[in-house]
């Protein structure tokens, strides 16, 4: 047999011929269907990982609560200063749900037929207090302090939004670092004067103006604002 | 790997290395000491911080690595769990939510109160700090009163009223009492007996009074485990006076065998004194001379120590009462004083002299009687009565047939054990207490109590009694329930509940009502009436509550002094019978003693199942989780033993199996044991572990006996000593001088620190904010006792980690107290040094740090971020002070509903795989800035105050803005004795320390 020489030939023919067609007639073709269907899949996975890692409600989201107690009346209509009912707001970190008590100083006269307030009236007699949903939650390693920032000028609006315009709370900002960190890194584009603090729909003229005026008046050191320690511990 | 064992060491190998060293060498363990090939060979394979369970392999640890980001990806797959907002049903007044409260109450140890302000968040009891206005405590506490909370939290704690094993009622109780009251009610109480442990509490001392003369045939016994107090004495009649010492006031001290800086009533107040007693920036020290058998807080601060045994200290005071003068001193009991003994007793005898009405002579809670009558004796001789010492009327409560003794029964355990025996106990009432465990084996208690037929127990848990009694009951933890007790000097105060019972358990007054009247009453109702006569009305009993001490009931202190008992009868201070150590030693010199003490960290068996306390490295063992037999060097090498043999001890036809620990300065022929361990019923924490030394107690001598031999048994067992962990590879990180170098040279403590605090640096200075945080901590303050490790863990929920880890170099505690021996193994000098985070200015840990995830902030602390760290541990290996603790597994329990209400809420809770270390406190920063910046206005010196600083009976560790010169830390700082760890490195810190200062005397100066 000539094997040898016939293998030699075949080999020398593709050096002759030039190099041979790694990628098919179709590849392009697959390659961009490939390429897209890496898209989506990506997409899909950061939309599904974003979806299960999110807070329960949304922003903008209301939460069903066992009385569908309204800010709006209570705060719009009927004007009740916040501090009424979250009493430790000006000393402790946290501002306070007001005790059923609070609701009876009013509701054991008013309202007191009213369906939507049969678990109040329930849960006062009973001594057993229901549960309400909690919206503004931040996690464990955060520690903010509501007395601080009111001391310092931050409205409730800030951060509330206009709860006088909300029949059901519901939360209006993100609650992430990086928008604490929008305010402490520059605190002027948020103060108020002290007694507007509880206010709501309240603008400055010249906010900037008035902040940085602010910031001095309140003895604010920016310096540490943004230091971990402010809020980590 | 190499095997797990430390390398034997080599006593002459030790000495040869000390001979041949010049100036102070420090040292911390003997293996290190004696410097073997195989201890650094050792210390190196097993770097506590690097030590594996196994080899990995390369496959292996892909494998791993594999796994662990699979099961990464799959934990993170949940969204924030949906949470609810509880609201109150009534507002309550003053209170807003998210606020600390504060509230005086009153923790007693061994019976004697401790002034406490404990701190409830939204009605959780969750730290304790000392009360400033009480005198037993001046703010500060001891390891006990921190442990307290853990102690209440603590889920094994007894939870039902139990009938045998029948889970029952207070009401079946409550009837069942009723019909035993019904045949007391007839005989005169005739069977029934009452055990007590040692009670100040004047609500319960009344109602036992009340008890004796409404059945006048019952009787009440008293037994304490855990030994007297200094501040119990009596008089020639052996009535009890109690006695005031002022170690403030003394010049000259000397202690035989007396541990008062550790004492269980007052402790905390003598450390205190003793301390404003050295300042070195006055130039006014006392000298401190301890003759004791084992080393102890006290000898390690003494500016002379001497190793004696315990059985040849009477003899020694007598020797030293000769030189001073007193007569009758009766025969020494063979006691020979050596050259170096007598050479000793002529200094301390001059010295004693020297000082006018100035100096002090305390005996130890074992020493026997005459060696009491002795120190008293010599301090009459030496006019310290009515100046250095007082006297006062007692402050325990003590049973009738105490005081006057009737036929075979004196009140005590081994009274009522006999009357057990014959038959003559019909019901025993134990109110806390647990007989069964923590007494001499040659009661057998366990076996007398099966001729009781009624055994009621009261306890936290149900231990070993509890578990025998026909009823037991549950304790109201000291938090949960009103009460009352008295301090040292007689200071009453009240304590007041900070939580409603959790178990549903009572407190002894409410149970001793039942017992009187038949039914339950109100535990204030009963204090308030007790305390009526001091506090007449509202406004007085709300001050009392308010302050923690009821005013004006402090114990007249007089300088009569009553005349001390001395040998039984006679007026000599004749040795006793067991005082022949140096009898049989001349006879044979394999004569041992045995030394019974509770243990220093979990006293005599009630802190058994506390975890903080276990895991605490004991003072000058460092030793965790585990009791063992102390030996001298020189015994170790007589029996070829070392750390970890066990040895069988036997006494009194007794034997145990114990595991030995060579310690420096042990006294010869002393072998030290420690009670508190070898616990069946004590809970998951404390059970089955170490060895029950009550074996060989007996009743006649309960902290001695002098038969002792012991056997090598060739076994070897494993303990967790922290004592090589976070070892500084021998830098010269302590400094001491003595007060007469000091005087002439105030540099002379630190004066071989190259550089100074500050040396160049290429580094940027970090940016300065308001404040500038630092801390000082003064050596010659430290007396070692612990308190600021088991306060940080409390204030800055830090998990136990267990005795397997513990040994693997894994504790967490963020502020350890380390342990140095300066001079040979036998004598040596010991010093203690806290070492917390130095939050360095230019911190070595954050420049490795690969996520920023330890930073520096504006105001100079060097902070810790939680959620940034992802565990890759390079800022703990490239810490020279090795502060850094890192969670190797899940050591904080998520699981158990009590330990989530017991942690501080202000603290983030680690989890596995994250950095860890001292933040100076920052919640505690946080909150004052907070406080401050509202009112805008600068934080004042002294607003913050670390937990470790707080709790510190000798205000040894001093906090505070370093850029205020005015601020306590500054002025501090500003000694010459001021000196920074391994300044060298130019780390910068902003902890420094203030060198140690001895005062030595100069007539023993050639003396090591």
């Amino acid at each position: 047999m000539r094997v040898g020489p016939l293998s030699t030939r075949n080999a020398g023919a593709h050096k002759d011929g030039g190099l041979a067609q790694i990628f098919s007639r179709h590849f392009g073709f697959l390659f961009r269907l490939a390429a897209l269907a890496a898209l989506v899949i990506v997409t899909a996975l950061i939309l599904l990982w974003r979806a299960v890692m999110a807070y329960p409600a949304g922003v903008h989201d209301a939460l069903e609560q066992p009385i569908p107690f309204s800010h709006k009346h209570h705060v719009g209509d009927d004007g009740i200063d916040c501090r009424y009912c979250h009493t430790s707001v000006e000393r402790s970190a946290f501002a306070g749900i007001p005790p059923l008590s609070t609701c009876m100083t009013c509701h054991s006269q008013l309202y007191t037929d009213q369906p939507m307030l049969k678990p109040l009236i329930a849960a006062y007699e009973s001594g057993v207090p229901f549960h309400w949903q909690r919206l503004h939650k931040l996690p464990d390693f955060v520690y903010f302090d509501h007395s601080i920032h009111i001391a310092k000028g931050v409205g409730c609006e800030t951060c509330h939004g206009r709860v006088d315009e909300m029949p059901l709370m519901a939360r209006v900002a993100p609650l992430t670092m990086q928008w604490c960190l929008d305010c402490h890194r520059a605190p002027q584009k948020y103060l108020r004067p002290h007694d507007q603090v509880f206010s709501m729909g309240w603008h400055a003229k010249d906010q900037l103006a008035l902040g940085e005026r602010l910031l001095r008046e309140y003895h604010i050191d920016t310096r540490r604002l943004t230091d971990c320690s402010v809020c980590h511990r | 790997m190499s095997s797990s064992k430390v390398p034997p060491f080599d006593l002459d190998a030790a000495r040869a290395q000390l001979r041949d060293t010049r100036g102070p060498r420090y040292w911390r363990s003997l293996e290190e000491l004696a410097d073997g090939e195989g201890f650094q060979a050792w210390l190196k394979a097993q770097f506590p911080q690097l030590a594996q369970d196994a080899p990995l392999d390369r496959r292996g640890f892909l494998k791993f690595i594999g796994a662990s980001m699979a099961l990464a990806g799959l934990t993170a797959c949940s969204h924030p769990p949906q949470t609810e907002l509880v609201p109150y049903v009534h507002g309550q007044d003053e209170w807003a939510t998210g606020l600390p409260r504060y509230f005086a109450t009153t923790l007693t140890r061994n019976g004697y109160a401790q002034g406490a302000l404990v701190r409830s968040d939204e009605g959780r009891p969750t730290k304790v700090e000392g009360n400033p206005q009480h005198p037993a405590s001046l703010g500060a506490t001891d390891i006990f009163a921190q442990a307290a909370i853990l102690q209440l939290w603590d889920p094994d704690r007894s939870q039902s009223v139990m009938r045998g094993d029948i889970v029952a009622t207070w009401e079946d109780f409550a009837a069942e009492w009723l019909v035993l009251r019904a045949r007391f009610d007839r005989n005169g109480g005739a069977g029934l007996r009452v055990l007590t442990r040692t009670l100040t509490s004047p609500t319960l001392a009344a109602q036992l009074e009340a008890l004796q003369n409404k059945y006048p045939d019952a009787r009440w016994h008293v037994h304490e485990p855990g030994g007297a107090s200094l501040s119990r004495g009596m008089d020639a009649s052996g009535l009890p006076r109690s006695v005031h010492y002022r170690f403030d006031r003394a010049k000259v001290i000397l202690t035989l065998d007396a541990d008062f800086l550790s004492d269980p009533a007052a402790g905390v107040r003598y450390s205190h004194d003793f301390i404003s007693g050295r300042d070195p920036e006055r130039g006014a020290m006392s000298r401190l001379y301890a003759v004791e058998p084992t080393p102890s807080v006290t000898g390690m601060m003494a500016d002379h120590r001497l190793p004696l045994e315990s059985a040849r200290i009477h003899g020694f005071a007598q020797a030293l009462a000769q030189r001073l003068g007193v007569a009758n001193i009766g025969s020494t009991g063979g006691f020979v004083p050596s050259s170096d003994h007598a050479r000793w007793l002529d200094a301390v005898a001059a010295d004693l002299r020297s000082t006018q009405n100035a100096s002090l002579i305390v005996a130890g809670f074992a020493q026997p009687p005459e060696a009491h009558a002795l120190a008293h004796a010599m301090n009459v001789a030496l006019g310290n009565v009515g100046n250095t010492i007082g006297f006062g009327a007692p402050i325990e409560a003590l049973p009738a047939q105490a005081l006057a003794p009737k036929a075979n029964d004196d009140g005590s355990l081994r009274a009522l054990a006999s009357a057990m025996r014959v038959g003559l106990v019909d019901t025993l009432l134990v109110l806390d207490g647990n007989p069964v465990y923590d007494t001499s084996a040659d009661l057998a208690i366990a076996d007398a109590l099966k001729h009781v037929p009624h055994l009621l127990h009261l306890g936290l848990y149900r231990d070993e009694t509890g578990t025998l009694a026909e009823w037991h009951l549950p304790l109201a933890h000291a938090l949960e329930a009103w009460g009352d007790a008295r301090a040292f000097d007689g200071s009453a105060s009240i304590a007041q509940p900070l939580i409603a019972p959790l178990y549903g358990g009572k407190s002894a007054i409410e149970l001793m009502s039942l017992l009187l009247e038949g039914n339950f009453s109100d535990g204030r109702a009963l204090v308030r009436q007790q305390s009526a006569s001091q506090l007449r009305d509202d406004d007085a009993w709300n001050a009392a509550l308010k302050s923690g001490v009821i005013s004006n009931t402090a114990m007249t202190v007089t300088s009569v002094s009553p005349p001390f008992p001395r040998k039984r009868g006679s007026s000599d201070f004749h040795a006793i019978e067991s005082n022949i150590l140096d009898a049989r030693l001349s006879r044979n010199d394999k004569a041992l003693e045995l030394l019974f003490r509770p243990d220093p960290a979990i006293g005599a068996g009630e802190w058994s199942n506390n975890g903080w306390l276990q895991e605490l490295p004991k003072p000058l063992t460092q030793l965790t989780w585990d009791n063992v037999a102390l030996i001298s060097p020189d015994l170790a090498k007589r029996y070829k033993l070392n750390n970890g043999d066990v040895v069988e001890l036997r006494s009194h036809g007794g034997k145990l199996h114990a595991p030995v620990w060579i310690m420096p300065g042990q006294a010869t022929h002393s072998v030290t044991v420690h009670l508190g361990y070898g616990r069946t019923r004590a809970g998951h924490i404390g059970d089955g572990i170490g060895y029950n030394a009550n074996a060989l107690r007996t009743s006649d001598s309960p902290w001695q006996a002098d038969d002792l031999q012991i056997v090598a048994t060739g076994e070897n067992c494993e303990l967790a000593t922290t004592q090589h962990h976070f070892n500084m590879e021998g830098r010269d990180l302590v400094r001491e001088s003595t007060l007469s170098e000091y005087l002439r040279d105030p540099q002379s403590a630190v004066a071989h620190d190259k550089y100074g605090e500050k040396p160049p640096s290429l580094y940027p200075d970090y940016l300065k904010g308001e404040y500038a945080w630092g801390m000082s901590i003064d050596l010659n303050a430290c007396i070692g006792c612990k308190a600021c490790t088991i306060a940080c863990q409390s204030e800055n929920n830090i998990p136990v980690v267990g005795k397997d880890q513990v040994h693997r170099g894994r504790e967490m505690h963020w502020i350890r107290v380390d342990h140095y021996y300066e001079g040979d193994a036998e004598t040596p000098t010991m010093l203690s040094q806290p070492v917390p985070c130095m939050m360095c200015e230019h911190a070595p840990c954050e420049l490795v740090c690969p996520v920023d995830a330890t930073v520096h902030d504006s105001e100079g602390l060097n902070v810790q971020v939680y959620n940034r760290c992802v565990g890759t541990r390079f800022c703990s290996n490239n810490c020279p002070y090795k502060v850094r603790r890192f969670n190797f597994m899940q050591y904080a329990d998520k699981q158990t509903p009590q330990y989530e209400a017991m942690r501080n809420p202000e603290v983030s809770v680690r989890r596995r795989g994250i950095m860890e270390k001292c933040t100076y406190c920052i919640q505690r920063i946080e909150t004052a800035h907070i406080a401050a910046d509202k009112e805008s206005r600068r934080l004042r010196d002294g607003e913050v105050v670390t937990a470790c600083q707080a709790v510190c009976p000798t205000r040894a560790i001093r906090f505070g803005d370093i850029s205020d010169a005015q601020s306590q830390v500054s002025k501090a700082k500003a000694s010459p004795r001021n000196y920074a760890m391994l300044a060298e490195l130019g780390t910068r810190p902003r902890t420094t320390y203030l060198a140690r200062i001895r005062n030595p005397n100069p007539a023993l100066k050639d003396e090591t």
